[in-house]
């Protein structure tokens, strides 16, 4: 019945791939990448429980390392944008075209 | 079964909550539950350890540097005018569906080779044994990782030197 788990991971994933690709702030972008990166560990932690191979619950520890740095760095970024642009929108910046 | 099912419900909710709600920080608020309801997933599942972490960073941590980084830059001046693109919304839509779609495919396909197995009781004994023995180097090297964004984040949002100039005249005038 647990593999109902494996629908959630996967909606999980597209409802924050739609929500990347629809949104227009990029804090609320950065919140669904964090939404699809959840997904994604909840499907690691299934395969480790399906398989009984104890090394992908390492691999989701070690993704929780690596989120928690991109979100960091991301919100920094934010903010420096912030500072520059006084905006976080994404119509409005406009730094590789003008 | 139905705590199965129950949470799954929910964690559904708080995700589609994350990309629907019109305020930004309801949506914060919608993914600090949904990190929740994954973590108790992890429980039911089994992988203690993980369920803690979760709680203790994605929870823990992130939301609230959201939460954080939001009341830093005053969101709400300038939510109100912005126009929605309903054509991009409905072929996103329409992608996510495909995509959606190949998942129902793939699972329904291997649906034996997925059911959940148990792991012995000493689970969390072995992992840390491997962790500590076998993936030494990766754990340190994700402590260098995370040095290495702090000292990004620092650069990144430090002030520079003609900015700090800048503020100054405008305290003298």
């Amino acid at each position: 019945m647990s593999s109902i788990y494996y629908y959630l991971a996967g909606f999980l994933f597209c409802t924050g791939l739609l929500g990347t690709i629809f949104k227009k702030d990029l804090i609320s972008i950065l919140l669904c990448l964090e939404l699809m990166m959840g997904g994604v560990s909840l499907l690691t932690v299934l395969f480790s429980r399906s398989t009984g191979v104890l090394e992908s619950q390492l691999l989701v520890f070690f993704m929780l390392i690596v989120s928690a740095c991109e979100v960091a760095i991301g919100l920094s970024l934010i903010i420096a944008l912030y500072r520059k642009k006084q905006t976080i929108y994404t119509d409005d910046i406009k730094i590789i075209t003008e | 079964m139905i705590s199965d099912i129950f949470l799954t419900i929910i964690t559904m909710v708080f995700a589609l909550m994350v990309v629907f709600s019109k305020k930004t920080v309801v949506s914060a608020f919608a993914l600090l539950m949904t990190m929740l309801s994954i973590a108790m997933i992890y429980f039911q599942l089994g992988t203690v350890f993980l369920a803690a972490i979760q709680v203790l960073i994605n929870a823990g941590a992130i939301a609230v540097l959201f939460i954080f980084v939001m009341m830093l830059i005053n969101l709400e001046q300038f939510q109100n005018n912005r126009e929605k693109g309903k054509v991009k919304l409905v072929i996103s839509a329409i992608t996510i569906l495909i995509i959606l779609g190949v998942f129902a495919l793939i699972i329904n396909n291997n649906i034996e080779v997925l059911a959940v197995n148990n792991i012995a009781d000493n689970s969390m004994l072995l992992m840390f044994d491997k962790l500590f023995h076998v993936y030494y180097l990766p754990f340190e090297m994700a402590t260098v990782l995370l040095l290495a964004a702090l000292v990004a984040c620092v650069v990144i949002t430090g002030h520079e030197k003609n900015a700090k100039v800048e503020l100054e005249g405008d305290k003298h005038e």
